[in-house]
């Protein structure tokens, strides 16, 4: 079974319902003892992957990349690649990566200075006039996206519509390659070295269907053994802090400090900001959002990972031992600021910031949205529940009894399936 | 006639479970396709309620009944009442204590916020008898079956 985020073998299958009580959104059964995944209601989030006990479970995110020798290969780091590697530099980083045959690395701290002076201004522009609702929710976790568009439809004109950096610097990248190497676009492979195991990077606004602006998405655990060795070859050079590649940058700490849960948030001028990170806690959070508890709030930063994206589930080394990383990294290389604020306000005033589609066009985005229950179906969830055991021993292959009971009045399972149901049915049997 | 109902306890003080009726009355208007800048409002209306039942009442009760064309919230205690309901409408206005505004509460928005989002808003209150807050909502017809395309 492929679906857009997640592949499950199930020939090794054995079950045990653990990736059904992990799902957020309920997309898991099993039936006939193997898992049945529903890509339908898929976020993308990884928590199947993470618990699966049999490696059933895989990210549709590549492992294998053989790099085509024809085309410009360039390389898009995502911060969370530099907490990876304790006592090592950024740029020593980012040549290990270019040692395994990328042509360019690109590096996104810049980009995420950008990205945070258009959040600055965009709170200063509307939160007097209340022209955007707040609190504002950051556009960056794809996850958070999808999670919003599916369970929480009401939040999403809070999502925040500036591009996210590592979209913009697609982009950018593309164009100054074609110029730089006079070929064209084709001939350029841009790839996305990731944590994330939902094929994080898309055009706009990252609900699935949008085309990405990145060609390939890799798996920092799959390239994590062979960049180890390039870093420790480096480690033993003279120290170099020239690079030549234009891309490079000579990053300082504002990337690592990003993939830390409150990374996004903390070097911003502007009050009322939160971060939030760990799937539970985001449910807990966007619901009371819902409820207009944050209503003073201005931004409300989200990473589905626990720890931030550090702790994703592409990562390699311990999400503890990786804050830790970051955190040396903050004190040693700082997270200055570099870029002159007034070129940024042009670009923020000519809309180069902006995303071109509204998250509120996903309203009604996925299935179960649009197949409403009526007020009977509900009632009827609410009787079944009362009779069912209420443990969530996900033994009928629901993650619970109440998404049981909803299957049963969607037609999508048997009443029978349920053990305690079982017993009252038979009794009853054995009455007449 | 169709109609759905719910209820729940509210435990007096448990801040840890505060707010949880609120949450499971906005998941089950999810679920009925209601429309959502609607549950946004009930779900409003229901945080603050339970949230008054929590901090000021004792024995509250929380209920909610769906019907074809309206949603009635029915929250009561038998908490130590409101002694002035004129007064407590108005914003910024609360008798909370030092202790819970220290936590976020008592800005003085709780009822306000209440007779914004809810179409119709009834106060039964005796000084150290109880509080009983009725909230209503109207269902337009058509708002439940057919909400694909209408944006909240």
């Amino acid at each position: 079974m492929i679906g857009e985020y997640m592949t499950f073998q199930v020939d090794k299958c054995t079950g045990c319902a653990h990736c059904v009580k992990a799902c957020p959104t309920r997309a898991i059964r099993v039936r006939d003892h193997k898992a049945v995944h529903h890509p339908d209601l898929c976020i993308g989030c990884g928590e199947c992957l993470r618990v699966c006990p049999e490696g059933v479970i895989q990210s549709n995110v590549e492992s294998q990349f053989p790099l085509d020798p024809d085309k410009t290969n360039a390389a898009i780091i995502s911060p969370a690649l530099y907490s990876q590697f304790p006592d090592t530099m950024p740029c020593d980083v980012l040549r290990a990566v270019k040692e395994m045959g990328f042509d360019h690395v690109v590096d996104l701290s810049f980009h995420l200075e950008m990205f945070q002076f258009a959040v600055e201004r965009f709170i200063a522009q509307n939160r007097q006039n209340r022209k955007a609702p707040f609190p504002l929710i950051s556009p960056i976790c794809p996850v958070v996206t999808r999670l919003i568009a599916l369970k929480h439809p009401t939040l999403l004109d809070n999502i925040l519509p500036i591009r996210r950096p590592a979209v913009m610097i697609a982009d950018d990248v593309r164009k100054k390659l074609q110029s730089m190497h006079h070929i064209t676009a084709s001939e350029i492979e841009i790839f996305h070295i990731t944590p994330c195991p939902s094929k994080a990077l898309s055009q706009e606004m990252v609900l699935k269907d949008e085309i990405g602006s990145v060609d390939r998405t890799i798996g920092i655990n799959a390239v994590y053994p062979e960049l180890c060795k390039h870093v420790e070859d480096i480690r033993e050079m003279e120290l170099d802090i020239y690079d030549t590649d234009p891309f490079a940058n000579i990053p300082n700490a504002r990337g690592p400090m990003w993939s830390k849960s409150g990374g996004e948030i903390n070097p911003l001028r502007a009050e009322g900001l939160l971060a939030v990170s760990g799937l539970r806690e985001i449910q807990n959070c966007l619901e009371k959002i819902e409820m207009g508890v944050f209503d003073d709030m201005n931004y409300i930063e989200l990473r589905v990972c626990p720890q931030g994206c550090l702790g994703g589930p592409l990562t390699a080394v311990d999400r503890h031992m990786a804050k830790q990383t970051v955190q040396n990294l903050v004190r040693t290389f700082g997270v200055n600021r570099r870029l002159p604020p007034y070129k940024l306000q042009r670009l923020y005033d000519r809309g180069w910031f902006f995303a071109n589609i509204r998250p509120s066009d996903f309203t009604d985005y996925y299935p179960d949205q649009r197949q409403a229950l009526t007020i009977d179906q509900m009632q009827e969830i609410e009787n079944l529940l009362s009779l069912l055991p209420g443990i969530n021993c996900a033994v009928c292959g629901a993650p619970d009894c109440r998404t049981f009971a909803e299957d049963v009045v969607r037609g999508r399972a048997r009443r029978s399936d349920c053990f305690r149901i079982r017993e009252i049915d038979n009794s009853k049997e054995g009455n007449t | 006639m169709a109609a759905l109902k719910k209820s729940f306890q509210i435990k007096s003080r448990d801040f840890i479970h505060a707010g949880e009726a609120s949450i499971s009355v906005q998941n089950m208007l999810k679920q009925i396709g209601i429309a959502p800048a609607l549950i946004r409002r009930v779900a409003i209306c229901a945080y603050e309620g339970e949230m008054n039942a929590v901090m000021h009442g004792e024995n509250g009760k929380f209920r909610i009944e769906v019907n074809t064309d309206k949603i009635i919230l029915d929250i009561s205690d038998e908490g130590p009442g409101i002694g002035d309901i004129e007064k407590a409408m108005e914003k910024g206005f609360s008798t909370a204590s030092e202790d819970y505004r220290e936590m976020g509460f008592g800005a003085g928005m709780g009822l306000p916020n209440m007779e914004t989002n809810a179409d119709r808003l009834d106060i039964e209150s005796e000084k150290g008898q109880g509080t009983r807050v009725v909230m209503r909502f109207s269902l337009p017809p058509g708002s439940r079956e057919n909400k694909t395309g209408q944006s909240a």
